[in-house]
C-alpha cells in the first residue's frame, strides 16, 4: 500500500506542484487548503506525513495549531513544516510544537523528496532490527543512519532529519572542520550562513540537555565546525 | 541684527516684567493727584477759618475805629509797634532788641527843620518801637558826631542836643515831652506846654516817661519807655542835633512834624483784645493774623512753624519699633527720600514784615472778597498756604483776617501713603519679577529640554534614537512635546516600516518563487527530455540568484532578532580573527591576508556575530580589492577599547557616502564590479547592527594613502 501524505497549502500552485512531485513518487497525496478541511480530513484517516504550511488563509498561525492537534492524534506522525517563515523564532516554535522538520519554502523539490524518504525510512526501520552496517560510532556517538536515531553515551538525542545529516556529516570526518557550504551540502538544505549557525547552536543544546558536558562540536571561527571525538 | 547677544526668554520677559516699574510712577501721580485734593481741601478748610475768624470780628468798631481815620500811612511816620517778647532792660544797651531788622532809618529825608549847615553825618539815627506788656518801648540809635549836653546850670532844654516825644492821649489831649540829658545814663523828660509857637517851656518832669541813654563810638542810643495808658494813637519822635559853638540847632530829624497834633504820625500797637479774641476762638491749626486796612497786624495767634494745617493731628503715628519699621526706616526711606521731600520742622519765613503784610489774598480780602494764595517759603523748603477775609464794620472793609498753615501736614500724609505704596510696589515687584524670572525659567527649561530631546532623538545618519516623551502639560509646550513625540512615533513607523521592507519583501517573495521553482522541479522531472535544456538552466539559476538575494534580504532582520537573543562570553578576539583570517585565505585564494594582532586582553562578546562581521567586513573589502591586492587587517589594544580595522586597496569612496554605507540598502558598487553575487548593500548595515550591539563605532574611510579604503571598528572593553 503507498504511504500517504498530506500537504496543508493555502497557495494553489505550490500546493498541486509538490502534490504532483509527490504522487509521481508513488505516494498517496492528500490537499487541504485550510486547517478546518485538513482537521475534518485527518479526523477521517491520518496521513503517513504531513506537510504544513504555517500561515494558512486568515490564520497567520493556522499550521502551528494544525501541528499541535495532530500531534495530539498522533505521537508518532512526521511532521514537516513547509513555510515562507525562516525566522529563528518561527523555527524553534514549529519544531518545539513536535515538528520533525522545518523547511524553508526555497528548499529544491528533490531536498524535499530525499527528508521524506528519510523520515519513512525511518518509520520503517524503527520496525525492523537494527543492521550493524548502517551504524556509526564515533566516541561517546552511535548514529543509526538506516532508523535515523541518534545516541549520545547511549541516550537517544532527538534530532530532526537536517540536524542529524549536519550531525552526521560532521562526525563522519571527526577532526576536520566542515564549512558551512559543506554542511549545507550534506544537510540536502540551501540556507544562508547564520541558519547555519543556529543549526549548530539547536544541535549543541539538544546534545547538552541529554549530557551537559556536551562539548564535541567546536566552532572554527571563520571557517566552520569540527566534531571532537571524546574518550568514551 | 545683534549675532553677539541673542537674548533668551527668561531675558525678554525680565525686559517686558519691567513695565512693572511704571506701577509705582502710576502711584506717584495717583497719590500726586490725592495731594492736590488735599490741598484744595485745606484751602477750603482755611477759608473756612478765617470766614469763622471774621464773623467774631464784624461790626466791632471798638476794635478798629482808633485808627480808622487815617487816609494814607507812611512808612517811617506811622509807627507800628512790634510785639517784643523778651524782658527790654532800659539801660541804653540795644543788645536785648531782637527786631532790630525792623528798625528805620531816618537821615536826610526826615529833617523837619535845618540851618544850612547841615551836613548828613551831623545826625542821623536808627529807631524802632514796640510793645511789652503794658509799655511802649522805643530805641534810638543815633550817629552823631558831636554830643552836646545840656549845661549843668542851663535853665534851657532846647539849647542842646534833645529828643522829643509829642503824641495824644486816650483822652484826645495833644502832649509834648522833652528829653535833654546832662549826661549819659538815666533820663528824665519834661512836660513842655502846649502850645502853638514852635517854643519849649518846661512844665514839669514826667516821671511816667522813662529812658536811658548811652555813648557809642559813633554818637549815642536812648532807650525809652512810655506807658500805653498814655497813648492814644499818634505818636511822633524828634531829635535835634547842636554842635559845639553853635547856638543854632543844626537839624532837627524827626518821624513826623511834631509840633502839629493833626500832622502828628501814627503808632500801631497790636491790639490785645483781638488777640484775646482770636485765643478764644481756639484755633491753634493755623497761624492767624489780623489786619487793618493798611495791612499792618493788629494781633496775630499760632506759630506758623507748629501748624500743619488740619490734617496734622491725624498723622501722629505710634512709634512702632518692630523689626520691619526698623528695616524701613533704615534701607527703605534712604532710597524714597532720594525723590520725596520730608516736610522740614524748621524753614524761614521773614516774607512778613509785621508792620506791613503783602499779598494776593490781602489785597483781595481788602477789597471786600475772600482770597487765598500759597507761597513758598525764602529757603523754599515749605510751601504756605494762606486765607485771609475780609471784616466788614458797617459794610466797610475795615481790615481783614489772615490764616496761614504749612502744607506740612499734607506732605507728611502724602509721604507716608507714597512710603507705604513704594514699599507694597516694591514687594508686588520684587515678588511678580521673580515669579515671572521663574516662570521663565522654567518655560525655557523645558522648551531647551524639548529641544535636547528632538535633537537626540535622530542621530547624524537621520535615525531615530530615542523617542522623546510626551509631556502630559496641559499647555502650549506640551502640546509640542506631544505632537513633537508623535511626529516621531510616525515617523519611526515609516523607519521601522522601510528597514523591514527588505525582510518582508522577501517574505512576500518566497512563497511566488517557490510556486515558480517547484513548477520548473516539476517540469524537469516530468520531461526528461528537458533536463538539458539550457533554458530549464537559466531558469534555474536565475531562480538560484533570485533565492539568494530574498535570503540576503531577510538576514539583516534575522540578524536583529538573534541579537536579542545573543549571548555573550569571554573570548580572546585575536583568536578569533585568527581562525576567521584561516577561513578566508580558503575561500579566497586570489586574495592576501595580512594579519597583525596585538592584542591578548579577553573580550567580553558574541564571537558568532563578531565573526560574522568579519565576513561582512573581509566580504566587501574583497569584493573592492584590486586583483592580487593584500587585505590588511590590524586588531588594536587601545585604552578601554579594541580596534579592528581592515585595510584594502582598491577604488575609494565618494566624499558624500562615507557616512551613509552602514545604512540599509545603500551601496556605491558600479557596474563594472557587479559580480556574481547579488548585492543589495546589506553587508555593511549588519557589520553596523553587530558593531551597536556591542557598544562599538564603526566608520568606514579612505585610507589616508587615497589607495583605498579602511573600515574601522572600535568595540569598548567592558570593564
Amino acid at each position: 500500500m503507498s504511504r500517504r501524505v498530506a500537504i496543508v497549502e493555502d497557495e494553489p500552485a505550490i500546493r498541486e506542484n509538490y502534490a504532483a512531485v509527490m504522487r509521481r513518487q508513488g505516494y498517496q497525496v492528500s490537499t487541504y487548503k485550510n486547517r478546518r478541511e485538513a482537521m475534518a480530513g485527518f479526523a477521517q484517516q491520518l496521513p503517513d506525513l504531513a506537510i504544513i504550511d504555517i500561515g494558512l488563509e486568515d490564520e497567520i498561525d493556522g499550521g502551528f495549531l494544525l501541528c499541535q492537534s495532530l500531534r495530539s492524534l498522533s505521537t508518532s506522525l512526521p511532521i514537516i513544516f513547509l513555510t515562507a517563515r525562516d525566522s529563528d523564532l518561527d523555527t524553534v516554535s514549529g519544531l518545539r510544537m513536535g515538528a520533525d522538520d522545518y523547511l524553508t519554502k526555497d528548499i529544491s523539490i528533490p531536498h524535499m523528496t530525499a527528508r521524506i524518504s528519510a523520515l519513512f525510512r525511518r518509520m520503517e526501520a524503527l520496525k525492523e532490527p537494527a543492521e550493524a552496517a548502517q551504524t556509526l560510532i564515533c566516541g561517546s556517538l552511535t548514529m543509526d543512519m538506516a532508523r535515523m536515531q541518534v545516541t549520545w553515551k547511549g541516550k537517544t538525542v532527538d534530532l530532526t532529519v537536517t540536524e542529524l545529516w549536519m550531525v552526521q556529516a560532521l562526525a563522519k570526518h571527526a577532526g576536520h572542520v566542515k564549512n558551512r557550504q559543506q554542511l549545507m551540502r550534506d544537510a540536502q538544505v540551501f540556507v544562508d550562513d547564520s541558519t547555519i549557525t543556529s543549526h549548530i547552536k539547536r544541535i549543541r543544546k539538544k546534545f547538552q540537555q541529554c549530557d551537559p558536558e556536551f562539548n564535541s562540536i567546536d566552532t572554527v571561527y571563520g571557517m566552520g565546525y569540527r566534531w571532537t571525538q571524546d574518550k568514551a | 541684527m545683534f549675532r553677539w547677544f541673542r537674548p533668551g526668554l527668561r531675558f525678554k520677559l525680565l525686559l517686558i516684567s519691567g513695565f512693572l516699574f511704571s506701577i509705582p510712577w502710576l502711584g506717584y501721580e495717583y497719590v500726586w493727584e490725592m495731594e492736590k485734593y488735599l490741598r484744595a481741601g485745606q484751602e477750603k478748610t482755611l477759608s473756612g477759618t478765617v470766614r469763622a475768624v471774621a464773623t467774631a470780628l464784624h461790626e466791632r468798631p471798638k476794635l478798629f475805629d482808633v485808627q480808622a481815620s487815617y487816609r494814607s500811612l507812611e512808612r517811617g511816620r506811622d509807627l507800628y509797634a512790634y510785639p517784643i517778647i523778651d524782658p527790654i532792660r532800659l539801660d541804653g544797651d540795644l543788645r536785648d532788641w531782637r527786631l532790630k531788622q525792623h528798625a528805620l532809618h531816618y537821615g536826610i529825608d526826615n529833617i523837619l527843620s535845618q540851618s544850612a549847615k547841615y551836613r548828613p553825618s551831623t545826625l542821623s539815627f536808627k529807631h524802632m518801637v514796640g510793645t511789652y506788656k503794658d509799655y511802649l518801648y522805643a530805641y534810638f540809635d543815633v550817629a552823631d558826631d558831636d554830643i552836646v549836653y545840656r549845661p549843668e546850670n542851663s535853665l534851657l532844654v532846647d539849647k542842646n542836643d534833645h529828643l522829643q516825644i509829642a503824641f495824644t492821649t486816650p483822652a484826645g489831649d495833644f502832649r509834648r515831652y522833652l528829653i535833654s540829658p546832662y549826661s549819659a545814663g538815666w533820663l528824665t523828660p519834661y512836660e513842655m506846654a502846649p502850645t502853638d509857637s514852635e517854643e519849649n517851656r518846661p512844665l514839669r518832669p514826667e516821671s511816667r516817661i522813662q529812658g536811658s541813654m548811652i555813648e557809642t563810638d559813633t554818637g549815642y542810643t536812648i532807650e525809652l519807655r512810655i506807658p500805653l495808658s498814655l497813648l492814644s494813637s499818634k505818636l511822633s519822635f524828634a531829635i535835634t542835633d547842636f554842635d559845639t559853638g553853635n547856638i543854632e540847632p543844626m537839624v532837627t530829624i524827626s518821624t513826623s512834624n511834631i509840633w502839629n497834633e493833626d500832622e502828628l504820625g501814627t503808632v500801631l500797637v497790636p491790639s490785645p483784645e483781638i488777640e484775646q479774641i482770636i485765643k478764644g476762638l481756639g484755633h491753634s491749626s493755623s497761624r492767624i493774623w489780623v489786619i487793618d486796612r493798611y495791612q499792618r497786624v493788629l494781633a496775630k495767634a499760632g506759630d506758623i512753624k507748629n501748624v500743619d494745617g488740619a490734617w496734622s493731628s491725624t498723622n501722629s503715628e505710634d512709634p512702632d519699633q518692630s523689626a520691619w519699621r526698623r528695616f524701613e526706616q533704615k534701607w527703605l526711606h534712604p532710597i524714597y527720600y532720594q525723590f520725596l521731600t520730608r516736610p522740614p520742622s524748621d524753614f524761614i519765613d521773614t516774607l512778613y514784615d509785621a508792620a506791613n503784610l503783602e499779598g494776593k489774598h490781602i489785597d483781595q480780602a481788602l477789597t471786600g472778597r475772600s482770597g487765598s494764595s500759597w507761597r513758598l517759603t525764602e529757603d523754599s523748603r515749605a510751601v504756605i498756604l494762606a486765607a485771609a477775609y475780609p471784616i466788614y464794620i458797617d459794610d466797610q472793609v475795615m481790615g481783614a483776617v489772615i490764616a496761614e498753615e504749612t502744607t506740612n501736614g499734607i506732605r507728611t500724609l502724602r509721604n507716608q501713603a507714597l512710603e507705604k505704596l513704594f514699599t507694597m510696589m516694591l514687594a508686588v515687584m520684587l515678588a511678580s519679577t521673580v515669579g515671572i524670572f521663574f516662570f521663565a525659567s522654567r518655560i525655557s527649561t523645558r522648551i531647551r529640554k524639548l529641544r535636547d530631546q528632538a535633537e537626540g532623538a535622530i542621530d547624524s545618519r537621520g535615525r531615530i534614537q530615542a523617542p522623546i516623551v510626551a509631556s502630559p502639560v496641559q499647555d502650549e509646550i506640551g502640546d509640542l512635546s506631544r505632537s513633537f513625540a508623535d511626529m516621531l512615533k510616525r515617523l519611526g513607523q515609516y523607519h521601522n516600516y522601510l528597514e523591514n521592507m527588505s525582510s518582508r519583501l522577501s517574505h512576500e517573495l518566497r512563497t511566488p518563487v517557490a510556486v515558480v521553482r517547484s513548477s520548473l522541479e516539476t517540469l524537469d522531472m516530468e520531461d526528461e527530455s528537458l533536463a538539458d535544456s539550457v533554458y530549464l538552466q537559466r531558469a534555474k539559476d536565475g531562480l538560484d540568484r533570485l533565492s539568494k538575494i530574498l535570503t540576503n534580504m531577510s538576514e539583516a532582520s534575522r540578524l536583529e532578532e538573534s541579537l536579542l537573543q545573543a549571548e555573550k562570553s569571554e573570548f580572546d578576539l585575536a583568536e578569533l580573527l585568527e581562525g576567521c583570517i584561516q577561513g578566508y585565505r580558503m575561500a579566497y585564494p586570489q586574495v592576501q591576508f595580512d594579519l597583525r594582532a596585538t592584542a591578548s586582553e579577553p573580550f567580553d562578546g558574541a564571537p558568532e556575530l563578531l565573526a560574522q562581521l568579519m565576513d561582512k567586513l573581509i566580504a566587501n573589502a574583497v569584493e573592492f580589492s584590486a586583483r592580487d591586492a593584500s587585505i590588511q587587517v590590524n586588531l588594536e589594544q587601545r585604552p578601554g577599547s579594541l580596534q579592528i580595522s581592515v585595510a584594502n586597496l582598491g577604488p575609494t569612496l565618494p566624499a558624500d557616502m562615507q557616512d551613509r554605507l552602514f545604512d540599509s540598502m545603500v551601496s556605491v558598487r558600479t557596474g563594472h564590479v557587479q559580480g556574481q553575487e547579488p548585492h543589495l548593500g546589506l553587508g555593511l548595515h549588519i557589520a553596523r547592527l553587530i558593531t551597536e550591539f556591542h557598544k562599538g563605532q564603526i566608520e568606514i574611510k579612505n585610507r589616508e594613502d587615497a589607495l583605498g579604503v579602511v573600515v574601522r571598528v572600535k568595540l569598548p572593553m567592558n570593564t
